[in-house]
């Protein structure tokens, strides 16, 4: 899905669990989610930690979409 | 580490009022399995049934597969679950080859796969050749996912080690000894032949996808060294309820066909060293330690090759590559056993992940192509969540009982260690 958005021209960020996943697929702008079971959040720390970890990775994701890039690249924070 | 297992071959099962084997034929009393299913008040009520190859039997859904065995010396079967916590691997045990438990219950219900016992879909499965004892188990209402399948879970152990009790004082048809010694002392008694491990990636993810190591859960430990024999024993016990195709059942377990094919060519044309124990987990992060762990037993133990196998597919091939990468750069060389999913077209990339390291692939063919299942006289279990099971889709099952559905639908069709028939070769 992320290939075939940017062939026609609209930059993507994957928000990825498995980082060489998303790098062997192909995709330009990964930003590194915290794991399979909870891409955006950890229900152990609570809604308003879960939140801001959530606010953060879409920020850094909103990043990454303005930033140029030449070759494959992993945001992290 | 010496074990010796002997195996006394089973070629038919029939209710009797005790258990026990004779002359090839299991005997079982279903009163005395219902009686230890049903010790664990989680547990409401349970059926026994049997299952005999060629017979117009559909067994659904599959929870898990164990042979029945005994310890007839050195330990207890299934040690840290059923039995005390004991080093496993060494002395006497006896195995009914031929036999298996088959526990099936309503159980998360969309994973867990079909077995027939005749028919088209028969071939795909190793379990349509065995005399299957099915346990059939029914939970308490409102009861939590997790207690529903460790109930399930020491349900079919207990039936398994129980109905192995019946094997203990039996003159075995074949026995066949298997030894690995200390490492020292394997390096020099082959010293001349290439040194080859094992790397066994266990599902661990949590979510009902577990698997545990003489009771510990195996996404708590970092990778370990492990005698091959001490598998034979039950040190590994399934606890999955992931795709049926590659689930590695705790018969599968119990019956390694990597470590069986290793231990045959050791001290012929390679040293069998060990086994190199590892998980697949979902956070990056573990998948990084386990790797780099790994690597690092790859290239402590000096191997000159690894065979490694995984169970699942989708990011367990992560796992499954940064363990090829790890162990290619401390030296080894690395032959991978999978299985593919590219999609029922059979256009899509068959695996999640790929590293160039990746150069030797043993495929057990792939999950995605459909097949055609024709009615049966019986079901064992039920057939209500056939459609949701991974394989199955809307409009699967047909009227008559008929079912079309992919082929990753039967246990251990696909099964990623090369328990099967199916290969692919490319050309």
């Amino acid at each position: 899905m992320v290939k075939e958005i940017e062939r026609a021209g609209i930059p993507v960020v994957h928000i990825a669990t498995v980082v060489p996943i998303s790098l062997t697929i192909g995709a330009n702008r990964i930003v590194p989610a915290v794991g399979i079971p909870y891409p955006l959040g950890d229900p152990n720390l609570g809604e308003d930690k879960s939140k801001k970890i959530r606010r953060e990775l879409v920020e850094l994701a909103l990043k990454a979409l303005m930033t140029p890039v030449e070759e494959q690249t992993v945001f992290e924070k | 580490m010496k074990l010796e297992l002997g195996k006394i071959f089973i070629h038919d099962v029939q209710f009797a009022e005790r258990t026990y084997a004779e002359n090839g034929i299991l005997y079982i009393c279903r009163q005395e399995i219902l009686d230890l299913v049903l010790q664990d008040d989680r547990l409401v009520s349970a059926e026994v049934e049997l299952a005999r190859p060629g017979e117009s039997v559909r067994i659904a859904p599959i929870k898990d597969v164990i042979e029945p065995r005994v310890k007839v010396d050195g330990g207890g079967l299934f040690p840290g679950i059923i039995s005390k916590v004991k080093q496993v691997g060494e002395g006497r045990t006896h195995a009914l080859v031929g036999a298996a438990v088959v526990t099936s219950g309503r159980i998360v219900g969309f994973q867990e796969g079909i077995i027939d016992m005749s028919g088209e879909a028969a071939r795909y499965t190793p379990f349509s050749k065995t005399n299957n004892v099915c346990v059939i188990f029914h939970a308490k209402d409102g009861i939590d996912a997790h207690e529903h399948e460790t109930a399930g879970r020491l349900a079919g152990l207990k039936v398994a080690a129980y109905i192995g009790e019946a094997a203990r004082d039996i003159t075995p048809d074949e026995v066949v000894a298997y030894e690995t010694k200390p490492y020292l002392e394997q390096i020099a008694e082959y010293p001349d032949l290439p040194r080859v491990g094992y790397i066994h990636m266990l599902q661990s993810q949590g979510l009902l996808h577990d698997t545990y190591y003489y009771g510990v859960d195996a996404k708590k430990f970092i990778p370990t060294f492990m005698y091959p024999t001490e598998i034979m024993d039950g040190a590994i016990v399934s606890g999955n309820c992931v795709a049926p195709c590659d689930k590695v059942t705790t018969f599968h377990h119990l019956n390694n066909p990597v470590i069986e094919d290793l231990y045959k060519r050791h001290g012929k044309d390679l040293n069998f060293i060990g086994v190199i124990l590892t998980n697949e987990n979902v956070f990056l992060a573990d998948k990084e330690r386990c790797s780099d762990m790994v690597g690092k037993l790859v290239g402590f133990l000096g191997l000159d090759g690894v065979i490694i196998t995984e169970e699942g597919y989708g990011n367990p091939d992560t796992d499954l590559m940064m363990n090829c990468k790890k162990a290619t750069m401390a030296g080894a060389k690395v032959v991978l056993i999978t299985d593919e999913f590219p999609g029922r077209d059979g256009k899509s990339q068959s695996l999640a992940d790929a590293v160039p390291e990746a150069e030797t692939v043993v495929s057990c063919g792939q999950g995605n192509v459909i097949i055609h299942f024709p009615p049966m006289d019986k079901v064992i279990g039920t057939l209500e969540y056939v459609e949701t099971m991974i394989g199955g889709y809307e409009g699967s099952l047909k009227p008559d009982g008929s079912i079309d559905a992919e082929l990753q639908i039967i246990i251990a069709s696909t099964i990623a260690n090369g328990y099967n028939h199916l290969a692919a070769r490319t050309y």
